[in-house]
């Protein structure tokens, strides 16, 4: 009997899952391969092998993956550009766009393309970078003065912090920098999606650096586009010199500076503040374990359907086992967890036994993946999970094969050895109801 | 004696085709084997860091564990054996998917210096999974590889998930590098192990 069970494994069929699900491949060729026949502009090639996924083909900073990132990729066409050396609302120099292409954008997906691109390459893109927006035909960029820095002291830190308060650095960045003050939960950018204020006391997530000259400009520019605003008429640069230093000040200790000691306790700390925060550790989770890739219909271009995410609905074709649709996680009470016991969906995620009672084999769902999860994470997904709005999304149930069909399905896969092709799927298989009540 | 010995002549090929027809429905036996030994394989595979002395390092090293084992990336990167996944050779890559968009085979996560990523920086590392762009410059699919999980990991947990990474055994198991122009309109992995051993 052995000799059937060859190679073929549950392990194997999850691997099917990535496959399967993006399996008619909505992203254009040339972003993986190097053939531009008829397309000698030089900046035009690298943009669509290099910067296209994430900044878009049309360069509106809506790529394939730019749906899942935050900070949200630049908007080109728009030319609100975050980090840079002028004024605020200002365009940047070429300097700046050369500088954010060779050593990334700090704190962001961005990454350092200063091996890959270089010479011509480099000054092809920035110059088609820039025939994206108007802006840098019309108007020509007004680079702010750097004033000798304010050497850090304790007087510098403590004016700094004066400051700090008096500008109401605090509305955003929170009394001790951490990023939640009373305003955060309003931070729109200019675009109207809801933004984050940065945690000062985590210097390695800065955007645009962590130096005390990054500080100081971020000051003094402004981060265009966002509700960071430039404080250059305010005061004077002394005093900006001393609330960059008082910025630096707040830093904590990170991860790969601790000894032992240090970190059990961070990470005694961060269970304890994840146990107090439930919604936001289950929204951090499922963000790195995927369940929205699952759990969230795409479209045709393999976009997220944003109204229904996790709400169920899309997918998977598994040869002989049959047609899966993803379930509704929403708290809705008829198509969703709303009746659904804690009990059952920790057993659905950690033991693959569904609400209804029905075992799940280990694919689709990596159940037996999640079956690592700590208790305490569980119930922080589970938090979340209800927490969600509840979307009315009625999920057909598995739709099995025929016997024959199957029977026939498992003979080609075990005997014949011919794996079966998944078919992708888009669009939502489940059947919203338009609410009423609205 | 002879009449039993007839009707088992008559009827073990009935038998035989029984059982064959049993065999090709409930193998692999996904829908008979209790959760507890999927669990149980699932969970045991990791290797162990007990072998970490610094202490410091062996707590990143036990965080960066928990993101990899619940994240699942077992999905794609435990090669195949005959008998289902080596989780012997954990993380050392070799599945093999060919799509529309050309063909995909996943890479040795292990610390082996000339097969896995023993000779990259903890930056190149990190640079992969935050942003998908690989060592050579080179950019991962957005949903083949989902970098676009990995990157919502906050730099300290990155961190963590790169010492986990230089800590587990390594193991010599060469990747070969996908042919761009080998595609196939529907997407398949292909159930053998394509690395190398030596």
């Amino acid at each position: 009997m052995s000799q059937f069970v060859k190679t073929f494994s549950f392990i194997d069929i999850l691997g099917l899952i990535l496959a399967i699900i993006f399996s008619s491949g909505g992203l254009n060729s040339s972003t993986l391969q190097d053939d531009n026949k008829e397309e000698n502009n030089l900046g035009k090639s690298i943009y669509e092998q290099k910067c296209s996924n994430c900044h878009g083909e049309d360069g509106k900073g809506n790529g394939l993956a730019a749906q899942f990132l935050r900070p949200y990729p630049l908007d080109f066409v728009l030319g609100l550009y975050k980090v840079r050396t002028t004024a605020t609302g200002s365009i940047p120099t070429d300097a700046d766009i050369r500088k954010s292409v060779k050593e990334g954008i700090h704190g962001t997906a961005m990454p350092s393309w200063a091996p890959f691109i270089t010479g011509d390459s480099l000054e092809a893109i920035i110059e088609y970078v820039k025939s994206f927006s108007s802006r840098f035909a019309e108007e020509s960029a007004e680079i702010v003065r750097v004033d000798k820095p304010m050497a850090s002291s304790a007087k510098s830190i403590l004016s700094g912090k004066t400051f700090y308060e008096d500008l109401g650095c605090a509305d955003c960045h929170g009394d001790d920098g951490s990023g939640e003050g009373d305003d955060v939960a309003e931070l729109e950018d200019d675009l109207g999606r809801l933004t984050v204020a940065a945690n000062l006391t985590e210097p390695w997530t800065f955007i645009g650096g962590s130096s005390a000259k990054d500080i100081y400009l971020r000051l003094v520019t402004g981060m265009n586009g966002t509700p960071m605003p430039s404080y250059d008429d305010l005061v004077s640069s002394n005093q900006l010199w001393d609330l960059s230093n008082y910025v630096i000040s707040l830093a904590r200790k990170p991860v790969w500076e601790m000894d032992a000691d240090e970190l059990g306790e961070y990470y005694a700390n961060m269970d304890e503040e994840n146990r107090m925060n439930p919604i936001e550790r289950g929204a951090y989770l499922v963000e790195y374990l995927g369940c929205p890739h699952c759990h969230s219909p795409f479209d045709e271009d393999d976009r997220m359907i944003r109204e229904l995410r996790m709400a169920g609905g899309n997918m998977f074709r598994l040869g002989p086992y049959g047609d899966f649709v993803s379930r509704n996680l929403t708290p809705d009470e008829e198509t969703g967890l709303g009746k659904a016991t804690d009990e059952q969906i920790i057993s659905a995620i950690t033991n693959g036994i569904r609400v209804n009672g029905d075992r799940m084999m280990p694919f689709p769902m990596p159940w037996p993946s999640y079956a690592g999860l700590s208790d305490d994470d569980l119930s922080a997904l589970l938090v979340y999970m209800r927490s969600l709005p509840p979307v009315y999304n009625s999920i057909p149930e598995v739709k099995k094969r025929n016997p024959i069909e199957y029977l026939w399905g498992k003979f080609e896969l075990l005997i014949l050895q011919k794996p079966f092709p998944p078919e992708g799927t888009h669009g939502n298989f489940g059947e919203v109801k338009v609410n009423e009540q609205m | 004696m002879n009449q039993i010995f007839k009707w088992i002549l008559i009827s073990a090929p009935g038998i035989a085709f029984a059982g064959f027809i049993a065999v090709l429905w409930y193998i692999p036996p996904f829908m008979t084997t209790p959760p507890e030994e999927f669990i149980e394989m699932t969970l045991s595979a990791p290797p162990s860091l007990d072998h970490i002395e610094d202490p410091a390092l062996r707590l990143l090293a036990e965080k960066g564990k928990y993101i990899i084992t619940t994240g699942d990336c077992i999905e794609c990167h435990v090669p195949m054996g005959s008998r289902g996944p080596n989780f012997d050779e954990y993380l050392a890559g070799g599945m093999k998917w060919v799509t529309p968009m050309g063909s995909f085979v996943s890479r040795n996560l292990t610390p082996d210096p000339e097969t896995g990523l023993g000779r990259q920086s903890d930056d190149e590392i990190k640079q992969a999974l935050r942003s998908g762009l690989r060592s050579d410059g080179s950019l991962m699919h957005p949903l083949i590889m989902p970098w676009i999980l990995t990157t919502t990991l906050s730099e300290e947990d990155l961190h963590a998930v790169v010492i986990y990474l230089r800590n587990i055994k390594p193991v010599y198991h060469k990747i070969p590098d996908p042919d761009p122009n080998e595609t196939s309109n529907i997407s398949r992995p292909l159930m053998e192990d394509f690395g190398g051993h030596e």
